[in-house]
């Protein structure tokens, strides 16, 4: 399982569980593990829409580099 | 300067030459041109410059003609304050645009000579209908150029981010727009987090083109910050936006690697750079709605998934409950009717056992019964006929006994009679006696010893003597 789900991920593996449990494929042996799961996901989700860990410093730093834009094209592709 | 082609001067004569002075010259100029073109035309060309001096309110177009990029006609001309102003107000009502360098323009003018300025044409008027025309003949080509390189819906292709939360914005600092979009992304009252960064540029008129162009470079040089460009023209009302039409600056957009929204805000045409942006929101505030709104479908669904879960769960456990517990019923009702069904059958089976037994008792007790009779009569005749053999026995024996008793009885008489031959008194009578030692009768002379008493039986009386000796006789000695 992973422990360290980006948004998309999170949401999806979240659906998921959700249908699972709509469609009642879920026994209640399993129940307690996928609700603590969903829990879990939906605390990923809630922190992703409630904070960003952007720094304006590097984009700066960036900003002012020399480096061209087809070295950077370069580098991030 | 009008007031100068009243002087009139006549030339004079130096060395027989006839010497016109400057003025006289131009003033002939003057005086030919203004006979020659009488009446005002009306002109096409392209004004290069307006050159507005703000200080006089006068403008001095630079007006030129061109064939294949060359110049190939060029005229000053002036366009007095009053004149502009009113040039300018037809411009803003009709084209949202002011009068500015670089269009086409067709105007009514007089061909003017000054002595002092020169030749230029005196603008009076000029149509905006025919710059609208041609704008709209500029961002038509705008339009056919980008959908014939096929890069028209570029930029809408492109996927935005679940949440764009990284916002590089193009805006300026202190206009009305940019407050107003920060405001409704800041205080959102679900306290989505956005992260933002102003590139600062002119979002109006012809500098904007470039001004823009810039920021869209650097923007692209830390574009893995950003999920999301969003151009936000603020307050300013809508003069000024056929810089959106701009060929170069709408390419840009169209090629640019992240989603380029737009918010420029005004309500009329809509600007090709507006047609082909990812999205395109009528104000700021519109914008910011449209990130927010990003948000919530992804919030929502997950709010929803958090209420589904729970009450699924609940009803899970509470179905399970429900069945648990019918289960338990039903094992009861049917562990209940089990016994039930098991107690009747004992007590069936008791009772029919009590009747078998009975049943069984009584036929046993009929067959003892009947065996004790048989047994009875049996015993009784077999007695009887004992009893009868037993009398005849009895008779038989009593007649046997009586046989030989009187049998027994002579054979007796004749043992009597030689008994009595026997009879030890016959015998001493003829003489025998019986010598006893120890009271015993002397049958081996061995036991006498010298000295032993003996006492012998004779005929009517008894000796006792001594042993003076004894001998034994032998056999031949007989």
């Amino acid at each position: 399982m992973n422990d360290n789900p980006n948004y998309t991920e999170a949401f999806d593996e979240l659906q998921s569980i959700v249908s699972e449990i709509e469609q009642g494929e879920i026994s209640v042996d399993e129940l307690s593990e996928k609700v603590k799961r969903a829990a879990f996901l939906i605390k990923i989700c809630k922190q992703k829409l409630t904070s960003t860990e952007e720094d304006v410093d590097r984009i700066l730093r960036e900003l002012d580099s020399t480096t061209n834009e087809n070295d950077a094209q370069q580098n991030g592709s | 300067m009008r007031q100068t082609s009243k002087i009139l001067t006549m030339p004079e004569i130096v060395n027989d030459k006839t010497v016109f002075s400057l003025l006289e010259v131009t003033k002939s100029i003057q005086k030919t041109l203004a006979d020659r073109y009488k009446s005002a035309y009306w002109v096409k060309a392209e004004m290069n410059k307006l050159n507005y001096y703000s200080h006089s309110g006068h403008c001095y177009p630079e007006l030129v003609e061109k064939a294949n990029g060359k110049v190939i006609a060029q005229i000053k001309s002036i366009l007095w304050k009053d004149d502009f102003i009113n040039v300018n107000n037809n411009f803003l009502n009709v084209l949202k645009e002011p009068l500015k360098d670089g269009i086409k323009i067709l105007f009514h003018a007089k061909i003017s000579f000054d002595p002092a300025y020169g030749l230029s044409l005196r603008i009076m008027d000029i149509d905006p209908g025919y710059t609208l025309g041609d704008l709209e003949k500029e961002k038509q080509e705008t339009i056919r150029r980008l959908k014939s390189e096929g890069i028209f819906d570029r930029n809408k292709t492109l996927q935005i981010p679940t949440l764009p939360k990284r916002i590089a914005i193009i805006s300026v600092e202190t206009s009305k727009g940019y407050a107003d979009f920060l405001k409704v992304l800041e205080t959102n009252s679900w306290s989505y987090k956005f992260f933002h960064f102003l590139f600062p540029s002119l979002l109006q008129g012809d500098r904007a083109t470039v001004s823009i162009k810039n920021q869209l470079k650097r923007i692209k040089k830390v574009r893995e910050h950003f999920d999301v460009v969003a151009i936000i023209r603020g307050g300013g009302g809508d003069i000024g936006l056929s810089c959106y039409n701009n060929y170069e600056l709408a390419r840009e957009i169209a090629l640019f690697p992240i989603p380029v929204i737009t918010g420029i805000g005004h309500v009329t045409n809509e600007t090709v750079v507006e047609m082909i942006s990812f999205s395109n929101a009528i104000t700021p505030t519109k914008i910011a709605e449209y990130l927010l709104q990003k948000f919530h479908n992804f919030s929502v669904p997950v709010q929803k998934a958090e209420a589904k879960i729970r009450d699924k769960s609940n009803r899970l456990l509470s179905d399970e409950k429900t069945k648990f517990g019918s289960e338990i019923k039903l094992f009861r009702s049917v562990t209940e009717n089990i016994l039930i069904s098991n107690r009747n059958q004992i007590k069936e089976n008791i009772n029919s056992l009590v009747q078998q037994t009975r049943f069984r008792f009584k036929n046993e007790k009929d067959y003892l019964r009947a065996g004790r009779d048989e047994i009875k009569k049996g015993t009784f005749k077999f007695g009887t006929s004992e009893k009868q053999k037993i009398t005849q026995f009895g008779l038989i024996m009593k007649k046997d006994v009586l046989f030989q008793i009187n049998q027994a009885k002579s054979a007796m008489n004749n043992i009597e009679k030689n008994i009595d031959n026997m009879n030890p008194e016959s015998v001493l009578k003829r003489g025998y006696s019986i010598t006893m030692s120890n009271g015993k009768a002397i049958k081996n002379v061995e036991d006498i010893k010298e000295g032993n008493a003996l006492e012998t039986i004779v005929f009517e009386g008894r000796i006792f003597s001594l042993v003076k000796s004894s001998k034994k006789q032998k056999n031949n000695e007989r």
